[in-house]
């Protein structure tokens, strides 16, 4: 934890703080509305990784784009989204952010710049060089953040996009959350060499970052965020991180493929809201008990949003065949 | 009223829609200086310049993925797959991604954008540049689907998809691309999901897709001459499909030949067979028939990949079975 | 050799080009890789070489003219001076990529040689029925040109009682088919020829092409009539529809159209009453509607009555249920009334108020009257003498209708046919048959 308390900073690592708090607060719900059997299908946790959506996000501004993927409920929450909408999607409920139409593999705030998150591994690598793109053809200075997963480092689109992207240095920047496992494999088993090296291929200034430290993830995107806006991207980020949870919410038994100490030792020694709260502390910024009031009233609001959610009512049924096309309300009507 | 080549069409529906939409660009493999192998974009790259017009590496699932950011966020791209065969290079993209963005998103994301592609046999380019997908698209459900059967369609179906706020996948005939036919001088549009009755009849009604379109009309002049009426019929587009003119029909004539280049198999032709069968039945005095492309991959020596299209002299030697009521299934 | 100038495919949807100019002149010595012409496509123009070395002749196409790709438009001549010009038939065919020239051999629609029926041994139409003038045939069991033994099994034949596997009565090579599936022929009439050679190409065509003689006709000397040219077996590649068959009832059902089921329904027409009409099933819309037609300008409903006495009838029923256990009297007017109508095998129904109980008749025996549940009847009996009515017409239905009434003694028969396939001769024929019958019941015994 390095830099300097200002006073101009202070708001900022406390919305980090919260921001991180939101995160974790959202994840835990969802992880028991899962248990206890109250939400339809399953969900990724991004537990243990929330250092990286919100240092990231908060070097952007809502006009800024991402795209997420399939673990993607704190880059959703960090991009600026509202737990009611989140918990009524996540549940398939009509006031959800798609209506509920989507769930949780594909929840986003669309109005916050957040372009979907995405259930391909790897699938949104060419929305966000596009939405780049686009940027520059349109004279716009807004950045777009591709976050994705170490897994999907091995899929082609990956190196097509980058390479057009390099070519045509476009305000991008690949944003690979190595958690160390590739769905139920050690990333080691499934990746040949640095994954560093795979940008500087292209030519893409790339760097690696501790994940779990939000000070140092947020100082090096808003440097990054800044140099994009000024014609600089494409880069690539590396940031070392840790899923709490197996894959997804059911997969409970997995020492097969990872040790019970290793997470134990991630969740006591490198959890990143634990980092952040002792820096907190320690530079005198806010005491231990505020920091706990704000968990509470965090946890609070999300225990009414869940609440809310379970009792809002499910989009009717006469919406199953709209939004497939713009302009056709209905778009099975006439084979019916 | 002058006549154009389907190439120059589609060259001047983009160069319209360019000049009037700044939104609106161009990406693929060679489509700027080179104006793609079949130079259909000619000229193109000299008036809007190489910012608008942008050759891209020989990547289609990744140029197909930058479309569709773009489009998401604000532009209208056009997408030019030099073949319909690499389709299957862009699926993930097109059908995971564009064709699934504005459901997922409970209305709120749109994906609109162009895929300029082709199909069409008997160019000797054998399995791998011979192929006609559309049905592969059209069976996804968030993607319009056009078929132009001529220059004219050509034109004016490309202006229309511009401007659709959907994703849409153009395939034009690439046998065609030389084939002259009148089109205006001022503009036009033609909407998708209008049908076309090309030709009145009332005997058997010809549906034919692309260049399926001339094929059936050429049968209808031979079964013109032996006193068959013949309705011929372009859908135009398959997605949306206009159900009501091709029932209409088909109510009218009480017998139906579908014809389309794609395979036969799951293909355009069942589907609209089908829906004659479920929704004319009762009007129908023989089974709806299907005439698609042979279930084969396109093989290259001419004797054999002219057998795989369906011909004039076999749609009408099909359309004069059922007009005689001698097309019985053994039983 | 003299090398061909050919306006080459420069473009990739092209089929023309037009000549820009000619870089060389008739006569001019010319050098391999020399340019010989500018051509215009559609989107550029380029130079083309020449492909040899010699001197440069028969040009045929001139600056600004449009040329089919692949057409030649010159020669390079070995030495100086005239070449022959090409003949139009001495052109190259266009090379592949020439759409409108497709390369294909088709099968000649007329061959050369018309093939003729072989000779040999000739297979017939076998009568295989007591009253068969013909059978359908089924299936070929053979297929063309192969080898088949006397015993070998190589035609299913359908009559009208069963279907029969027939051998091939002798040892060869099929060589011809004369008949198809579904084709009905006549007994006697040559079916197939069994060579004692192999054939290359055997012969195969339905029986209504060019009818051969059947076997036991007398005029053998005749001179044959020019057989139809064979059509080739793999003509079409599209096994997909066989030619058509007749398949005029499927498990009791009259195939139609479903307009025609339609056009029936709305006009309360019985299908099987259009198919008796001599229309050959599959019934389609025009059957229908022709069969409206003429059953509207034929118009009135026919109405015949007849008087016999009851008592020759009543006693001929007590002797058949005393002398051969036919106890039921109406089954006895089902057997006669089938017979009336000129069948062998008909459906009868016979109506006694509320009850119907319709009987099968398969033959003329009066013990071949079976009860059955067939929905469809030939003809209805309608027995009104319990009501002690005489004579009733309750108007035409779809089949014809026979009342019985009774007057002094007397059996009243009153025929009612609205159906446009009997004609005033049958309806005189059917009602003087049963009531001859009636009359004489011994006469149905004779």
């Amino acid at each position: 934890m390095s830099p300097a308390k200002t006073t101009s900073n202070t708001e900022d690592y406390l919305r980090m703080f919260r921001q991180m708090v939101r995160i974790r607060a959202f994840e835990e719900n969802a992880n028991q509305l899962y248990l206890s059997a109250k939400m339809p299908g399953l969900t990724h946790m991004y537990s243990g990784q929330e250092a990286v959506a919100v240092g990231i996000c908060e070097a952007l501004t809502p006009s800024d784009k991402i795209t997420s993927t399939h673990r993607g409920h704190g880059h959703c929450v960090a991009k600026g989204a509202a737990f009611r909408e989140m918990f009524c999607e996540l549940l398939g409920k009509e006031e959800g952010y798609c209506r509920g139409k989507g769930g949780s593999m594909h929840i986003a705030d669309q109005s916050n710049g957040n372009l979907g998150a995405n259930a391909i591994v790897g699938g949104s690598m060419g929305i966000a060089t596009g939405s780049a793109l686009r940027a520059k053809m349109q004279g716009s200075d807004d950045v777009t953040v591709c976050f994705f997963g170490d897994g999907a480092t091995a899929q082609g689109l990956m190196y097509e996009v980058m390479n057009m992207a390099a070519l045509w240095t476009l305000p991008v920047i690949y944003a690979c959350e190595n958690n160390g496992y590739s769905e139920y494999t050690r990333t080691d088993e499934i990746a040949a060499g640095d994954i560093l090296a795979r940008a500087q291929a292209f030519g893409i200034e790339a760097h690696r970052v501790d994940g779990q430290d939000v000070l140092a993830v947020n100082k090096l995107a808003t440097d990054l965020v800044e140099r994009c806006r000024k014609g600089e991207g494409p880069f690539f980020l590396e940031l070392t991180t840790y899923r709490y949870h197996g894959h997804h919410v059911g997969d409970i038994n997995r020492e097969y493929y990872r040790p019970k100490d290793e997470e134990a030792h991630w969740k006591s020694e490198r959890d990143p809201i634990t980092i952040l709260q002792d820096w907190l502390v320690a530079e005198g910024i806010a005491s231990k008990d505020e920091l706990d009031a704000v968990q509470k009233d965090i946890r609070a609001e999300a225990a009414a949003a869940v609440e809310y959610a379970l009792a809002a009512p499910y989009p009717d049924v006469a919406e199953v065949d709209m939004h497939v096309f713009t302009d056709i309300p209905h778009a099975t009507e006439a084979r019916i | 009223m002058r006549e154009i080549t389907l190439s120059a069409a589609v060259n001047e529906a983009l160069a319209e829609e360019m000049r009037r939409d700044d939104r609106v660009f161009i990406l693929g493999e060679d489509v700027a200086e080179a104006g793609t192998p079949f130079k259909v974009l000619s000229g193109l790259v000299e008036e809007f310049g190489t910012a608008r017009v942008i050759d891209t590496p020989i990547a289609e699932p990744g140029f197909m993925g930058v479309a569709v950011g773009a489009a998401m966020t604000g532009m209208r791209p056009v997408v030019d797959v030099m073949f319909g065969d690499f389709l299957f290079l862009i699926m993930d993209q097109l059908c995971n991604q564009a064709a699934k963005t504005h459901y997922m998103s409970g209305g709120k994301l749109n994906v609109p954008l162009v895929v300029r592609t082709n199909l069409g046999a008997t160019r000797r380019s054998a399995a791998q540049h011979s192929q006609s997908l559309h049905a592969l698209v059209a069976h996804i459900p968030g993607l319009k689907v056009a078929m132009p059967s001529s220059a004219y369609e050509a034109k004016g179906l490309m202006k229309s998809a511009i401007r659709d706020d959907n994703p849409v996948v153009i395939f034009e005939d690439k046998l065609m691309y030389q084939d002259k036919a009148p089109v205006p001088e001022e503009e036009y549009l033609i909407p998708l999901g209008e049908a076309q009755v090309l030709r009145e009849g009332s005997d058997v009604t010809l549906i034919g897709t692309s260049s399926m379109v001339q094929v059936c009309q050429q049968a209808a002049e031979v079964l013109a001459a032996e006193g068959i009426s013949a309705e011929v019929i372009d859908p135009r587009s398959i997605v949306p499909l206009d159900e009501a003119t091709l029932l209409a029909s088909a109510r009218k004539t009480s017998r139906a030949i579908v014809v389309d280049e794609g395979h036969q198999s799951f293909g355009v032709t069942a589907e609209i067979a089908s829906r004659l069968n479920e929704k004319a039945f009762y009007h129908l005095d023989a089974p709806v028939l299907r005439l698609g492309a042979m279930d084969v991959p396109v093989p290259f020596s001419p004797a054999l990949e002219d057998l795989t299209v369906p011909t004039p002299d076999l749609v009408a030697e099909k359309a004069r079975l059922l007009c005689a009521g001698e097309l019985i299934h053994a039983a | 050799m003299p090398l061909d100038v050919i306006m080459p495919a420069l473009g990739m949807a092209q089929d023309s080009g037009v000549i820009v100019a000619w870089h060389k002149r008739p006569g001019d010595e010319v050098a391999e890789g020399d340019v010989l012409f500018e051509v215009e496509t559609d989107k550029a123009t380029m130079e083309v070489e020449a492909a040899g070395a010699g001197f440069l002749a028969d040009v045929t196409a001139a600056e600004g003219q449009d040329v089919p790709v692949g057409e030649v438009i010159a020669r390079i001549a070995d030495v100086a001076g005239a070449v022959p010009a090409p003949s139009v038939e001495d052109v190259e065919p266009a090379p592949p990529g020439a759409p409108e020239e497709p390369q294909i051999q088709e099968t000649p629609e007329e061959p050369d040689a018309p093939g003729a029926v072989p000779d040999g041994h000739r297979v017939i139409m076998p009568v295989l029925g007591m009253a068969q003038d013909s059978g359908l045939l089924v299936v070929w069991l053979v297929e063309p040109g192969a080898k088949v033994a006397a015993d070998d099994p190589l035609f299913e034949v359908e009559t009208d009682k069963s279907t029969m596997e027939v051998p091939a009565g002798a040892d060869g090579y099929l060589a011809a088919l004369l008949a198809e599936p579904g084709d009905e022929v006549p007994t006697g009439e040559t079916i197939a020829i069994l060579t004692e050679a192999p054939v290359a190409e055997p012969m195969r065509r339905g029986a209504a092409a060019a009818p051969v003689p059947a076997v036991h006709a007398d005029a053998p000397a005749a001179p044959e009539p020019a057989p139809e040219p064979a059509a080739a077996i793999a003509k079409s590649a599209d096994a997909e529809f066989p030619r058509p068959r007749a398949a005029p009832v499927v498990d009791g059902r009259i195939l139609a159209s479903p307009k025609a089921r339609r056009l029936a329904l709305e006009a309360g027409i019985d299908l099987a009453v259009i198919a008796r009409s001599g229309t050959r099933p599959p019934i389609h819309a025009a059957d229908v509607e022709g069969f409206l037609t003429r059953r509207g300008s034929g118009g009135a409903t026919r109405v015949l009555t007849a008087e016999v006495s009851s008592d020759t009838f009543d006693a001929f029923a007590a002797w058949a249920a005393t002398e051969a256990g036919l106890t039921d009297p109406a089954a006895l007017l089902a057997g006669f009334a089938a017979a009336a109508l000129g069948r062998e095998t008909a459906i009868v129904a016979v109506e006694r108020g509320p009850t119907i109980a319709s009987y099968a008749v398969t033959g003329r025996a009066l013990s071949e009257v079976t009860r059955t549940d067939a929905a469809v009847p030939d003809l209805i009996l309608r027995d009104v003498r319990d009501l002690g009515l005489a004579q009733v017409a309750l108007g035409a239905a779809a089949h014809p209708v026979i009342s019985l009434g009774t007057s002094g003694g007397r059996i009243v028969l009153t025929l009612e046919c609205a159906d446009p396939a009997m004609t005033a001769p049958d309806c005189l024929h059917l009602l003087s048959e049963l009531a001859g019958r009636l009359r004489e019941p011994l006469r149905h015994l004779l």
